[in-house]
């Protein structure tokens, strides 16, 4: 049916020059904006980093950078790095989600291209705009879980998922349970340091949930202060009238971020723009 | 959505059936396609393929392509339906029966199944809280194409092999609001087809 010369000449051909250029020109094709291929360097990254953090010897301060929102601000993105960069004394770089802004695995690699030129690791928290379409797949592929925690020095690190939101408000996002037994396997009472997208004064924090997750906080004299993004502008207080105070970083499009030190007895938190 | 592949398949199936010399006359009926194209890449498929028609002055076609990325290339299964329009302005005809066709250009509109995808954001957001809909994703492309005319073989009139070299909204808008960062090989990517016409 099909002209002998396609058959014996063009089609065999044409496949060679497929394989030989699906296999040499990596981002050359691309089969669907909902595809999620990763290199294996783009992989588990959260756990990769975490070891190269703990590989490091903590000093009595600690001192992290606390951004996010890259979203769809490279270039802005890509300007923080050079500040950040010229942070002396960071241990390592936390981004607070919204790392993509569409869920699509081609920003999450865009992301960490650019958050691969920070000079110390980075380890994220998933927002919103991560867990659209096939975000929820990219991000445990190339991050991992979305709820751990790791601890480094005199503080204990605990990322939770509360994008409640994108789970119709569901009453398991975030998960307090889980929260609750991070809290409580702190035998060393380190500095309990809980960090998130969405804060839970947020409309896009589960509201029939908020009053268990702040007091669950409060209840717990390990946590001082609490660390978000998600709402594109700096804002800090005591939200609940209960001794945690609460810090939210604004986005690259703002081109701001947190630069949290934090020691035994105490701890500073700084704004700073570029 | 079910019912809308299982429609497309059994046109499909038709469409083989039609081959068939008994069924010779069936070919000439106004609603049966004028070619059939595979595709390779271009964001609608690690293959797509299916059924098109072209405009009586041979620059217009248009086709709608089922579309399947396997688990193993694209790290999830995806299905997906498109449809596209590409125009082609110009021919240049060349020793036997053979020709170029340099430049096209077009568009289409890719439709992926899943529940992960929305075409309408559901009640529990605001409106206007995500300003796309994942589950569709509008695209443009330019390329070009060599053909072939064949005559007296079969059914077939003509074979044409086509570039194309795209990419879609959400990687423009990305590409427009970061001109430092982002070149244009970021958000391009080729795609490679075969046509056969009848």
């Amino acid at each position: 049916m099909i002209p002998y010369y396609i058959t014996k000449r063009v089609a065999p051909a044409l496949l060679i020059i497929l394989i030989g250029l699906f296999y040499s020109c990596e981002g050359l094709f691309h089969f669907s904006p909902n595809e999620i291929t990763l290199k294996e360097s783009e992989k588990n990254l959260n756990a990769k980093n975490i070891a190269r953090i703990q590989s490091q010897v903590p000093n009595d301060t600690l001192r992290f950078i606390f951004m996010g929102d890259t979203q769809r601000w490279y270039d802005e993105s890509s300007d923080f790095i050079k500040s950040a960069n010229a942070q002396p004394g960071i241990s390592f770089v936390v981004h607070a989600g919204d790392i993509s802004d569409f869920g699509l695995a081609t920003e999450f690699k865009w992301i960490n291209d650019i958050m691969k030129n920070l000079k110390v690791p980075y380890v994220t928290v998933v927002g919103n705009h991560d867990l659209v379409a096939n975000g929820p797949l990219v991000y445990e592929s190339m991050y991992g879980p979305m709820d751990y925690s790791f601890e480094f020095g005199d503080n204990k690190f605990i990322f939770v998922n509360t994008n409640s939101r994108e789970y119709k408000f569901n009453g398991r996002v975030p998960n307090l349970p889980w929260l609750l037994s991070e809290l409580r396997d702190n035998p060393k009472n380190k500095n309990a340091i809980i960090m998130a997208h969405a804060p839970p004064f947020d409309a896009d924090f589960d509201p029939s949930m908020q009053e268990n997750f702040s007091k669950m906080l409060a209840n717990d004299p390990n946590v001082r202060f609490t660390l978000y993004g998600h709402q594109h502008t700096f804002k800090d207080g005591e939200y609940y009238g209960d001794g945690v105070h609460y810090f939210v970083t604004t986005s690259m499009g703002e081109r701001g971020y947190l630069l949290v030190s934090s020691w035994k007895e105490g701890y500073k938190i700084e704004r700073v723009l570029f | 959505m079910k019912k809308s592949i299982l429609i497309f398949c059994l046109f499909l199936s038709h469409l083989a059936w039609a081959q068939q010399p008994v069924d010779s006359l069936i070919i000439d009926k106004w609603y049966m396609p004028d070619h059939l194209k595979l595709q390779f890449a271009g964001n609608i498929g690690f293959l797509s393929g299916g059924p098109g028609y072209i405009s009586r002055n041979h620059t217009l076609e248009t086709d709608i392509l089922l579309g399947y990325v396997p688990k193993i290339v694209g790290g999830d299964a995806l299905i997906s339906l498109t449809a596209k329009t590409t125009y082609s302005p110009w021919r240049i005809d060349l020793k036997n029966a053979r020709y170029i066709v340099p430049f096209s250009i077009g568009a289409y509109l890719n439709y992926t199944f899943g529940p992960q995808f929305d075409s309408k954001w559901p009640d529990y957001y605001p409106k206007g809280y995500y300003w796309w809909a994942t589950s569709i994703r509008p695209g443009a492309y330019a390329g070009g194409k060599v053909g072939r005319k064949v005559q007296n073989r079969n059914k077939i009139k003509g074979v044409e092999l086509y570039y194309e070299v795209g990419t879609y909204d959400l990687l423009l808008v990305s590409y427009v609001l970061n001109p430092n960062y982002l070149k244009p090989h970021d958000i391009l990517s080729l795609s490679l087809g075969m046509k056969i016409g009848f």
